[in-house]
């Protein structure tokens, strides 16, 4: 029977949970059960794993675990509890004749008052622990939960309801979630160069999981901006290139470009390939096949709207730069760009990343989409020959949110690069197939995101 | 930074430049060496993507000539640790590339090369 593991989560991105525990046990590369029951609105999942080492694999890149535990049992009752953990003695017999120890209660939505505490660590003396007691540098730590329902918007006295749990959980620690205070060392606050735009430390850090991010790997952004999840992604061991139409953001205002600046102070500077200005949809890639992963935040026009190269609709007369251009301001030619289209967007990067990516590789983007009208054909209408959905997390924000994909290159086939075509929609275009809900998403969150649109300016 | 690397991935995009294309020219460039950390595997697999003749050519071009003219049927560690540091830690901070065939520049300031194409250029 394989070994049984007490996960406690942060009750946090519940969504992303099982993506994240999925991608890491396939970057390891061994198998990761997971129950058809699991309910992410709760913290504690109890998981059959073949060898300790990988709980512990988890618990070191994990983002979303607190801790891992030997799982030695569980009740709805103490009663319960203790006669289950009496029929797991083989798995903590070794413990009894001299290790030191300390017992822990912990009560998860409800503090439990210190009298009890006691007792319920006086309550497992039958297991008769002969080591001395050490709460400072133990050798082992046993850890109780008790697990009680979200009383959120009801008043309560102090400890009312304390005992009366939904489930406890018993086990012996193994290692605490080191991965979690990542958040904090990549806290954008602290960060040497950031902007509007910068994703927060921790979806970045969810993200670079998704990737598979290792040592060895080489891993795209075609919309870097600012480098949220290049530190991340690096961080984890893998080369990263950045690529934007905007140079601006890349470079901040200082000689060294601020993406450069936030990675030396993360440590991870040589792991940045380098840094290229262009638009994604005339890029110079010289073929394909290249990364093993293209994470990416694209823009979706509430912060910062996308922009393609190509003049506006209404101003027909292009300018030519002359040959030399005179030179009004010192400053370089800057050529004029459009509005891109999110869902354009969105069909394109899938296209972009089946020709750039190897067999296998990962396409890890978010993607904002209305809550009211989002169906799964979006996502599902995106992908195409070769390219299979992984994961897809929201995140909510109540009217919209945004969802993380992953979609695997699962063909071994080459790929042409994408045509970029804009989808030309207007009245007498033959009618589409399916409008996905994050179809003009920056008009959609502007009149905030009301039913009919028929008070919308025209 | 401009690395050999990605010079090496790089070609002439501008509409209708589809031969002679690449590998880009380098010109008045500015050369720092860096140390990058070594990675065998990473080296290995990369390798069947590169063009060996255009980093040859571009690794003379900036005075390293360590490199043979055909990749060795045997990757020994010494070649290993010439091609590691050709491709990572030679640095192009200022300069530009010049596309062989349309002559298109693409200049390069504090290690980024601006690649964007000018109106008339894009498809």
């Amino acid at each position: 029977m394989p070994n049984q593991f007490l996960f406690v989560f942060a009750q946090a991105h519940e969504d992303f949970r099982i993506p994240e525990l999925v991608s890491i046990a396939e970057l390891h590369g061994f198998e990761l059960a997971i129950p058809d029951n699991l309910d992410c609105s709760r913290p504690f999942a109890v998981l059959s794993l073949e060898k300790e080492e990988h709980a512990r694999l988890l618990a070191r890149r994990c983002i979303l675990i607190r801790s891992v535990y030997e799982f030695y049992s569980r009740g709805s009752s103490y009663d319960d509890l203790h006669e289950r953990n009496r029929a797991a003695r083989p798995k903590w017999e070794k413990y009894v004749p001299d290790t030191s120890f300390k017992f822990f209660v912990n009560g998860y939505n409800q503090s439990i008052p210190k009298a009890r505490q006691r007792q319920v660590i006086e309550d497992f003396s039958y297991m008769g622990f002969l080591g001395k007691i050490d709460l400072k540098t133990p050798e082992i730590t046993m850890g109780c939960f008790e697990e009680y329902r979200d009383t959120t918007g009801t008043t309560r006295q102090k400890h009312e309801g304390d005992g009366n749990f939904r489930e406890v959980y018993f086990g012996r620690l193994l290692e605490e979630g080191s991965a979690r205070s990542l958040i904090k060392t990549f806290d954008v606050k602290k960060r040497q160069y950031f902007g509007n735009t910068s994703m927060e430390a921790e979806i970045s850090l969810l993200m670079a999981n998704q990737t598979l991010a290792a040592p060895g790997k080489l891993v795209y952004d075609p919309f870097v901006g600012t480098g949220s999840m290049v530190y991340t992604t690096a961080y984890f061991g893998a080369h990263v290139f950045g690529s934007d139409i905007d140079g601006r953001q890349m470079r901040g205002k200082s000689q060294v470009p601020g993406i450069r600046r936030a990675a030396a102070q993360y440590g991870v500077e040589q792991r940045i390939m380098d840094l290229c200005t262009f638009d994604v949809t005339q890029n110079p890639w010289r073929c394909g096949g290249l990364f093993d992963a293209i994470i990416t935040d694209p823009p979706y026009g509430v912060r910062a709207g996308a922009k393609r190269l190509g003049r506006k609709k209404g101003r027909t007369t292009p300018v030519f730069p002359s040959e030399p251009r005179p030179c009004v301001d010192d400053q370089p030619y800057i050529p004029p760009t459009k509005p891109y289209e999110l869902s354009d967007l969105a069909t394109d990067l899938v296209l972009l990343a089946r020709y750039l990516l190897k067999p296998g590789g990962r396409l890890v983007f978010f993607l904002p989409t209305v809550t009211d009208e989002y169906q799964e054909l979006d996502i599902d209408g995106m992908l195409c020959e070769g390219m299979e959905l992984v994961a897809n997390s929201l995140q909510d924000f109540g009217a919209w949110g945004r969802r993380l994909v992953t979609i695997r290159k699962t063909s071994t086939q080459s790929y042409g690069p994408p045509t970029f075509k804009p989808t030309v929609s207007g009245p007498g275009d033959a009618p589409v197939e399916h409008v996905p809900a994050h179809r003009d998403f920056r008009g959609k969150y502007f009149q905030g995101f009301k039913k009919d649109h028929e008070d919308s300016v025209t | 930074m401009v690395r050999l690397i990605t010079h090496n991935l790089l070609a002439c995009h501008v509409k209708g430049c589809t031969s002679n294309n690449f590998p880009l020219k380098l010109q008045d460039v500015q050369i720092a060496l860096r140390e990058a950390e070594f990675n065998e595997d990473f080296l290995r697999g990369f390798i069947p993507r590169l063009e060996w003749g255009a980093l040859v050519q571009a690794a003379r071009e900036v005075g390293d000539d360590s490199l043979p003219a055909e990749v060795p049927e045997m990757l020994d560690d010494e070649f290993l640790k010439q091609l590691h540091h050709v491709l990572l830690e030679i640095h192009i901070d200022e300069g530009s590339m010049v596309c062989p065939n349309c002559k298109h520049v693409y200049p390069i300031s504090s290690g980024i090369p601006n690649m964007l194409l000018a109106e008339h250029e894009i498809g």
